[in-house]
Parts: C-alpha cells; sequence; structure tokens
C-alpha cells in the first residue's frame, strides 16, 4: 500500500483518538452550574467561618451536610454587600424562603455507605484530605455529571495513577482504597457497600 | 476528489482501531454498568435525618417492644428497648426484620370491596333461623376483636369465633416464680410466651421437656423426655396419680423410675409448673390470676366468644375471617365443614394469598405491621393486664380495608377511634403504670393525663395493670398445640408441624428458600423405617383430607411421627399433634 493509501485510514486513526481522548470526556459530562456563586474564601476570611460551623454533625454522629436555608439566613437575612451574587441569593431564595438546589460534588451514590464522623473524628483527617481546597476556593466551579452513569466527576475513579503518575487525592473510590491500603486497613468491597 | 468505497473502509478501519486505543469504549462499559445499578425501579433508602421511633411489634402476641431507627420517615432497622419490664430489651428475627413486610412480593393490596359489602349484606339478609353469621378472629382479645364480638351481637344469630383460647383472659403463667417447669410439648424456648420473659426468667428454672422429636426446645431443655408420639397425656396422668406409674411407662416409653423421679422432682424443687396439660394445674405462685385488660362499659353487650366445633355443620352462611394479624391458624377443611352447603359468603381479610384467601370467595387486602395501628393483647406469660398499641411506621398503601370497620358496617355497628375509647377506659380506672420507651421510664397512671397517655402508647409506651391481690386462685387452660391425638390404627402417626414459615421478612424466606437445610413447603420427613423412599412423592393424610407431600427420611425423627412442614396445604388438614399417615401417591 501507497503512503497515499494510507492516508484515509491514518485519517481515521487520528481523528477516533483525538476524539476519544479530548471530545468524549469533555462529552460525557454535563456541566450544570450551581444555584449560587458562593465564596467558601469570603466565609473564610472575613466571616472567619470554619468547615464545622456550616458543615456540622448532628447529635448522634451523623453528618448533616450542606446547610440549610435557616443557617444562611441567619446572617443573610438581608443583603451583607452589593455584589450581584449577593443581591441574587437575597432575592431568589431568602426573601423567596427557597432552598438553593445545590449539586454536591461528593454525592456517593445509593450503594455507598460512608461515614464522616469515623473519618473526622476517629481518624483525624481534615476535611482537605479529600475535599482538597474548596474551603479557600473563591467561586463554585460547574457541577459534572457523567450522562450515562448519573454519577459525580469527582467521586468515581478506578485508577490511582495516570501514565505511573499518583493522581491527586479526592473522593473517588480508587482514592479511599489507596488511602485505606496505605494506611493498613481493612479495604474489602463490603467495608463500603454494605 | 472521488472517495471510493476503499478508502471508505480504510477510513473505518483506521477509526475503529483508533477508538480501541481510547477511553471511550471501556469508559462506555463502566458507565452503563454503573447505570444500572441506579436505574428506576431499584429501591433506594431513604435520605435524611436519623432518629429513634417505637412501637410494639404485632407479628406474633408476644408483643416485643421495638425501637426503630428512621432515616427520615422511613424505617431502616428494628431493635429491641432495653430495660422494657415485659419484653427485656428482646427481639426475635422476625421481629428483627419486621419492617420488611409491607413489601412483602406476594401481597394482597386490591381487592372487590364493594362487591364484598354487597354479598355479606346480602348472606345477612338470607340468613336462615338455623344458621350463622360468624366472624373468625386468628388473634382475639385485641380491641378490633371487641368490635367483632360486639357487631356479631348486633346480627340476627351472628357469631364470633376465636381460633385459640382467648390470651388476656383470668390466668397468666409466672415463670419468674418457678423453679421447675415441665413442658409437655410446649415449644417454651422457641416462641412460647414473650422470648425476652422467658430468657430472663431462664436461669431460675430447670426445665423438663417432655416431647417426642427433638425439638428447639427439647434441645435445650436441661432435661428431655423422649417419650413416644401422642403419649403427653399418658405421662402427666401417670405424674398425677391417675393410671400407675407402670401404665405410664408402658404408654409414653420411658422408665417407671424416671417418671417417678420427675414427680419427685415436680414435688420437692418447686414451686414447679405444669405447662401443656390441666391435669397438673399447678395453682398458687406460677398460675397467676389476671385481670382484663379494661374495655368501656358498653363494649360488655358483646357476642361470647365461641369454639368453631360448637357449630352446627353446615350451619355458616356467612363468614368473615380476619386474618390481618397472624395466630394460630384453624384448618380450613374443619371450617369448610361448617358453611352452608349453598353458595355461602366467605370473605377472607389478608394480606397475602397464602391462608384462608385461597379458598375464600372474597379477598380484601388489609394493612400489616408496622403500617397499621393495632394492640396486643398481654401474652400468656405477663402477670399482669396490659395495653400496647402497634403503632405504625411506615404510612398504609392506598386502598386496604379496616376488617373492623367492613365488620361493624355490615352489622351496622357505629364505630369510633375504638383503640382511643378503650385507652381512655383504661385511664379511668387509674390503676397500674406506664412504661415509655424513649426514655425507660414507668409512672403512675394516675399522675398521667388521657391526652398524654394516648400519645405514650402510640409512641410505643405500655400500660402495665396493678397486681390484683383479691383474685381468686387461677385454673390454667390447656396450652394450644400440645394436645395429644387419640390412638387411631388408620392414622398411625402424629403430626408435627413444622413451623418455619410465619409471616416475615422475605429476606428471612429466602434464606429457608436457599439454605435447604429444613423442610420444604411440601416436605415431610419420616423415620427411614417408614417403608418409604427418601424423596417419594407421597400423600399426607389426616381425618380432614390429603395432600401430595414429598418424603425425606431423616433419623432423627422418630418412629411414629411424622414431621411435616406447616406450609398452607398442610395446616388445611389438620393442628399439630394430629392424627395422620403417609401413604404412596
Amino acid at each position: 500500500m501507497t503512503l497515499r493509501g494510507k492516508i484515509p485510514f491514518l485519517a481515521g486513526l487520528l481523528i477516533a483518538l483525538g476524539a476519544g481522548w479530548i471530545g468524549f470526556p469533555y462529552a460525557i459530562y454535563q456541566r450544570r452550574p450551581q444555584p449560587v456563586d458562593f465564596s467558601h474564601k469570603v466565609h473564610a476570611d472575613k466571616a472567619g467561618a470554619k468547615c464545622e460551623d456550616c458543615h456540622s454533625f448532628r447529635e448522634d454522629g451523623t453528618f448533616a451536610g450542606l446547610p440549610s436555608l435557616d443557617k444562611c439566613a441567619g446572617c443573610h437575612a438581608a443583603p451583607m454587600g452589593a455584589t450581584v451574587a449577593e443581591k441574587n441569593f437575597i432575592d431568589q431564595y431568602v426573601t423567596a424562603n427557597r432552598q438553593p438546589r445545590w449539586a454536591v460534588y461528593a454525592r456517593q451514590p445509593e450503594n455507598v455507605s460512608f461515614s464522616h464522623i469515623v473519618h473526622v473524628k476517629r481518624a483525624g483527617m481534615t476535611c482537605e484530605s479529600c475535599h482538597g481546597d474548596t474551603g479557600s476556593s473563591d467561586t463554585l466551579r460547574p457541577y459534572q455529571v457523567d450522562r450515562i452513569s448519573g454519577y459525580s466527576r469527582d467521586i468515581w475513579r478506578v485508577q490511582t495513577t495516570r501514565g505511573g503518575v499518583p493522581m491527586p487525592h479526592g473522593m473517588k473510590m480508587a482514592d479511599c482504597v489507596e488511602c485505606h491500603r496505605r494506611k493498613g486497613l481493612e479495604h474489602s468491597c463490603l467495608d463500603c457497600h454494605k | 476528489m472521488k472517495t471510493t468505497r476503499r478508502e471508505i473502509m480504510l477510513f473505518a478501519g483506521g477509526s475503529a482501531v483508533g477508538v480501541l486505543f481510547t477511553p471511550a469504549p471501556w469508559r462506555l462499559i463502566t458507565d452503563t454498568a454503573m447505570w444500572s445499578e441506579n436505574w428506576p425501579g431499584i429501591p433506594r433508602p431513604a435520605r435524611g435525618e436519623i432518629r429513634s421511633r417505637y412501637t410494639n411489634c404485632a407479628l406474633c402476641p408476644a408483643g416485643c417492644a421495638v425501637r426503630a431507627r428512621c432515616v427520615g420517615d422511613q424505617p431502616v432497622a428494628l431493635a429491641g428497648v432495653p430495660g422494657h419490664p415485659l419484653t427485656h430489651g428482646a427481639l426475635c428475627a422476625f421481629g428483627l426484620a419486621g419492617q420488611h413486610l409491607p413489601y412483602y412480593p406476594a401481597r394482597v393490596k386490591q381487592g372487590p370491596v364493594k362487591e364484598a359489602a354487597a354479598a355479606v349484606a346480602e348472606g345477612i339478609a338470607k340468613c336462615g333461623p338455623s344458621e350463622h353469621v360468624v366472624t373468625l378472629d386468628l388473634r382475639p382479645g385485641r380491641t378490633v376483636s371487641w368490635t367483632y364480638r360486639r357487631a356479631m351481637a348486633a346480627v340476627r344469630n351472628g357469631r364470633y369465633v376465636a381460633a385459640t383460647p382467648e390470651i388476656g383472659g383470668p390466668v397468666a403463667v409466672d415463670l419468674s416464680q418457678a423453679r421447675t417447669v415441665l413442658s409437655l410439648g410446649v415449644p417454651v424456648l422457641d416462641g412460647w410466651g414473650t422470648p425476652g420473659n422467658v430468657i430472663a426468667a431462664r436461669p431460675g428454672f430447670r426445665l423438663i421437656q417432655a416431647e417426642a422429636v427433638e425439638s428447639r426446645t427439647a434441645s435445650m431443655a436441661d432435661l428431655w423426655l423422649r417419650i413416644r408420639p401422642g403419649s403427653e397425656d399418658a405421662l402427666a396422668r401417670g405424674l398425677a396419680g391417675t393410671i400407675t406409674p407402670a401404665a405410664a411407662a408402658e404408654a409414653t416409653g420411658i422408665p417407671e423410675s424416671q417418671i417417678g423421679a420427675v414427680a419427685r422432682e415436680l414435688a420437692d424443687n418447686g414451686p414447679a409448673l405444669v405447662l401443656g396439660t390441666s391435669l397438673l394445674a399447678s395453682t398458687g405462685r406460677t398460675i397467676v390470676a389476671r385481670r382484663e385488660t379494661p374495655v368501656p362499659e358498653e363494649w360488655r353487650k358483646a357476642a361470647p366468644v365461641t369454639d368453631l366445633a360448637s357449630l352446627p355443620d353446615g350451619s355458616v352462611r356467612v363468614l368473615m375471617i380476619d386474618e390481618s394479624a397472624p395466630g394460630e391458624y384453624l384448618p380450613w377443611n374443619a371450617i369448610e365443614k361448617k358453611l352452608a352447603p349453598d353458595n355461602p359468603v366467605v370473605v377472607a381479610f389478608a394480606w397475602s394469598l397464602e391462608g384462608y384467601g385461597r379458598h375464600a370467595r372474597y379477598v380484601l387486602p388489609v394493612g400489616v405491621y408496622p403500617e397499621v395501628a393495632d394492640d396486643i393483647p398481654p401474652a400468656a406469660d405477663s402477670v399482669a393486664a396490659t395495653f400496647r398499641i402497634a403503632a405504625p411506621l411506615v404510612a398504609a398503601p392506598a386502598g386496604l380495608v379496616k376488617p373492623e370497620g367492613f365488620v361493624a358496617s355490615a352489622a351496622g355497628l357505629p364505630l369510633g377511634d375504638t383503640l382511643r375509647q378503650r385507652a381512655d377506659a383504661i385511664h379511668q380506672t387509674g390503676r397500674g403504670s406506664l412504661f415509655t420507651s424513649a426514655d425507660g421510664k414507668s409512672s403512675a397512671l394516675k399522675e398521667v393525663s388521657a391526652d398524654d397517655f394516648w400519645k405514650a402508647l402510640n409512641a410505643g409506651g405500655c400500660w402495665i395493670d396493678s397486681p390484683d391481690d383479691g383474685a381468686a386462685t387461677a385454673q390454667l387452660a390447656p396450652v394450644a398445640g400440645a394436645a395429644a391425638a387419640a390412638e387411631d390404627s388408620e392414622l398411625p402417626l402424629v403430626a408435627v408441624l413444622h413451623r418455619e414459615l410465619t409471616p416475615g421478612s422475605p429476606i428471612l424466606s429466602k434464606l429457608y428458600q436457599e439454605s435447604n437445610l429444613r423442610l420444604g413447603p411440601h416436605g415431610v420427613a419420616l423415620h427411614p423405617s417408614c417403608g418409604l423412599e427418601d424423596g417419594a412423592r407421597a400423600m399426607f393424610q389426616t381425618l380432614l383430607g390429603k395432600c401430595p407431600v414429598e418424603v425425606a427420611l431423616d433419623a432423627g425423627v422418630p418412629p411414629g411421627v411424622v414431621l411435616a412442614a406447616a406450609s398452607p396445604a398442610v395446616l388445611d388438614l389438620c393442628a399439630n399433634g394430629a392424627r395422620a399417615k403417609v401413604v404412596p401417591a
């Protein structure tokens, strides 16, 4: 076969590689903006808030997760500042008494059992161990959900390395397994998939 | 430039090769698998605040107190209530999985309610002077039982039939006082009474179990008397002295000396308690009088409790059967004899078709524990009258029927909130104490308002009557299930029913079905000397009829006994201890 004869094959090969490595990862995720342009950084710096002030444990040890509107309205009954985000939040949620429908990056699927209090209180892990620098972010990145599985992009990955290079830790199953293995803890399927 | 077919094929081939070196196909496989884990129809556990709610288990007459761990409003795990004065924190395997029962796969959820009401009304109108309108109650002693009795009193020729002697009557067993317990086939350690109470009292008494088969109670007893099948009555008479020890030994197959030793132990190591016979009613400290749980005075105008056998054959024109609460199952073939020969009306209030619903003309769906409120009569080993409500933990599906409402409506009996009326009647007595499960505290009823009493009952609370010091000495009635069968040469075997099919979680049924360690629904076990082959098809026959079974040979089953799984077909033919035979099909 001549070089000219190989061109269609190579073209198909290159287009497929490009689509598979660049186009597919983009297309497989649906991007959804968060309802409010929330700044963790502002709340940490100006209000001196800590993670557990809003993301608290209940008395029985269960994790309350995201704060409800009542918690926000405790300070934001009236606009604090003149930003557009603040005005929108007050008008659309606080005044209307409507709960923001936050998209939770770390939302685990139904078949996963995860206990925050065991990891925070017993293992002494910091929030950043899994959630990275979310607590110091100035804006909320779009929530990305897998169009087929419905899982958040932040929670699912099999490999802990890419090309032999360790990937940053997060909230994916591979991260859980890797951390448990590193610390010599049990990591059987039924630990989390009860 | 002209594109040839060869070039298109090359392009496609290149694309196919290229795709294989990208994450796309592999990711699609993974994503599809994960999608299948979450597609619609797969049950999803509720998310929400975790809290405890309290109720009482209605799966059996013990009525154990239950603490439900709920996520939002959905109960996800059940446990006992530590410190409970009646149930002592215990909960059996069925109780632990009780929250699954509403999701029973074969549950009845729809039924011809209007047609059934019309047929019952017509049947009552056409009921002849020698015919009866009957309500059969599988668990007597409840507040709905009083409604049935009142309704039957309001109907011409109405009869209220209870499957077993009414629990909650004037007699109770005080296990805590017993030092020696002789059980004639009563499953003392396997579902009799209140499990937590039995376990709590167990260290205090020596248990002698007289039984032909090595039941779970026999295997855990201090002494197992392996008597001949059906010879419980002979043993009792030998111990009572109405027959000679030699005759008792001959009938039971155990040595005369052992019968003498048991008699001495009952006399010397008292207080003694004998269960399963009225011949040795050990009145006094172990058999105590118990007051009836109070009811409003106007309810006293009620039909008496009738035995099925007292009804003439062919006399029942209308039969309404409440099997919403699991209870003793009367053989259908015995009931069928009582029905009028020409087109009787039979209505079953059932949540599954595994009981009388297989035979009834109308099957009406009812709620199950823990989705409907129902009270629980005191158990046989409850020394004081009690009142507890199985408060709902989940919402009942639409379209269900309230049996008491249906029966009362058919009888033209106005019906209010009967549970509340009875709670008020109890409160008016001012007697006894109220135990609240949430804080584990007891308080005198006199200190609690009627509204607070009602609220506490609906939050798993329990009213316990005060001791009745002036009560007359009680007499122990024979315990159901231990009746000895008369000798019958045509039916040489004694049927021992293997009860593993108690209504409960489908998960428990699944374990039972897959373990293969227990008799299947159509299985019977016989001694290898029976003359049949292992796995053979055979007919199980009693006085009431016969049904096909599969034979399993087991050297652990004594000769003269047929161990039968208590399947619906077998329960239609006999009760525990009945005479039977197994013949080749």
